[in-house]
């Protein structure tokens, strides 16, 4: 809305979890951070990925709630589950192509990154982004994207599924898709 | 997956992911429920008229009911009048007038008295009070007169011939 | 590369408004109407009750075309 997108690049990510913390400072959330952090492979290496909601143009956790408690706002940003409808049934996190949904058990509700809403609706940058010091969390205008050797897309290809969404990831040039096969990556050998 | 507005099944149209079409889809299910309304009171205003056509006009037996000398004058006497169980009251209100008038209030049916001191009908559940000349209501909740019970005279005897102002 | 947001759409709910509260005030009305009516016929009125269920049926056909208009300009607002 005021020019700015956000871009994900994990190959800058340092692991240094600023943008959890960051997150966690949020009073409409405190303490609870909405985070998706990873550690690639802990054991063979230090590499660390952090995801914020992709916010998808056809939210698939917003069209699998039972509770209709996932809505798309008009600007695009899919909000986190509406408090009173959510019943953390656990679809969303099932559905989710991302992995971005957390249930947390204690509060029955279903929490995942909203881009921080109340800052960008204002124009100002989401906590996890404003405090990244690699800036593998980025919120800025394209124009300062366009400076760096990775290319943003948002396209991504999960099977015979297309997903567009509105938050970037940074990949090689030339890359038209972020393709992703599951399995290829599920840890249970298949004989092919 | 993705699918054109035009095929959209009818419930992802009413329970929309946007926040923005739930404007208008709150706003048309309140018009399609308040039109509904309006349908079903229509409905009832055509009850009534099917039921007035179909009402046949009662055929009123005449009955003796009281003895003229048999209650004072201010004094009350109940019956019964056109069927075992629709309760009357009858209230000699001078020397020789003599009124009577169903005794279910026409608010919630309950049993009017005669009270005396202020020369009136009055029912106790709700306050609810009828003139003694013509029934019609003076205060309270009812809306609708006490229907009045015709009597004729003949002699010693008070005879009710109709009933006036009921369905 | 705002072409993921729709612009905001907010057309048509001030008509849509308008339509709601004409229809409540209609409703009220007719409710009158019914309950009168009733009244009427209770205590034995019955010549009243024809033109009271003519005008409850017009006053139906009103809301019911009100109805009509706001599915209209909801479709034009949202395709």
């Amino acid at each position: 809305m005021y020019g700015y997108e956000f871009y994900v690049d994990p190959s800058r990510c340092i692991g240094c979890q600023s943008c959890v913390k960051a997150c966690e400072e949020c009073d409409t959330h405190r303490g609870q951070s909405m985070i998706n952090f990873d550690f690639i492979d802990r054991s063979e290496t230090i590499g660390t990925a952090a995801y914020v909601c992709w916010h998808c143009d056809e939210p698939t956790c917003a069209q699998v709630c039972p509770a209709d408690a996932i809505k798309k706002g008009e600007d695009g940003v899919v909000m986190s589950a509406l408090k009173p409808r959510c019943i953390a049934c656990s679809n969303c996190v099932l559905a989710c192509p991302f992995g971005i949904p957390k249930i947390v058990p204690e509060y029955e509700q279903m929490m995942k990154c909203d881009m921080c809403y109340d800052r960008t609706s204002v124009g100002k940058r989401p906590m996890c982004a404003t405090v990244c010091p690699s800036q593998a969390l980025s919120y800025v205008r394209p124009e300062e994207i366009a400076n760096r050797r990775e290319k943003p897309t948002n396209v991504f290809n999960f099977g015979e599924q297309k997903i567009t969404t509105q938050v970037y990831m940074m990949t090689p040039p030339g890359t038209e898709a972020v393709v992703a096969d599951i399995t290829e990556f599920m840890w249970e050998k298949v004989n092919a | 997956m993705p699918e054109k507005r035009a095929c959209e099944p009818l419930w992802r149209e009413e329970f929309s992911v946007s926040k923005a079409d739930e404007r208008y889809v709150n706003r048309r299910q309140l018009a399609k429920f308040l039109t509904l309304g309006s349908l079903g009171m229509f409905a009832g205003n055509l009850w009534i008229v099917v039921r007035s056509w179909f009402r046949k006009t009662p055929d009123f037996a005449a009955a003796t009911v009281a003895n003229a000398s048999e209650i004072p004058v201010g004094g009350v006497k109940l019956f019964q009048y056109p069927k075992p169980g629709d309760q009357c009251i009858m209230v000699r209100t001078a020397q020789d007038n003599y009124v009577a008038y169903s005794q279910k209030c026409t608010h919630l049916s309950c049993a009017v008295y005669y009270a005396p001191e202020l020369n009136r009908l009055e029912c106790p559940c709700h306050q609810g009070y009828f003139s003694i000349h013509d029934g019609s209501v003076l205060q309270g909740p009812p809306t609708r007169p006490l229907p009045r019970v015709v009597l004729e005279r003949k002699g010693d005897d008070l005879i009710a011939i109709r009933m006036e102002g009921e369905v | 590369m705002d072409g993921h947001a729709k612009p905001q759409q907010n057309r048509g709910l001030t008509a849509i408004d308008a339509v709601s509260a004409l229809l409540t005030i209609l409703l009220i009305v007719q409710m009158w109407l019914l309950s009168a009516t009733l009244d009427n016929y209770l205590a034995g009125h019955t010549d009243a009750v024809l033109p009271a269920a003519i005008i409850s049926g017009l006053i139906f056909v009103s809301c019911f075309a009100l109805y009509r208009f706001v599915r209209e300009v909801d479709k034009s607002a949202r395709g």
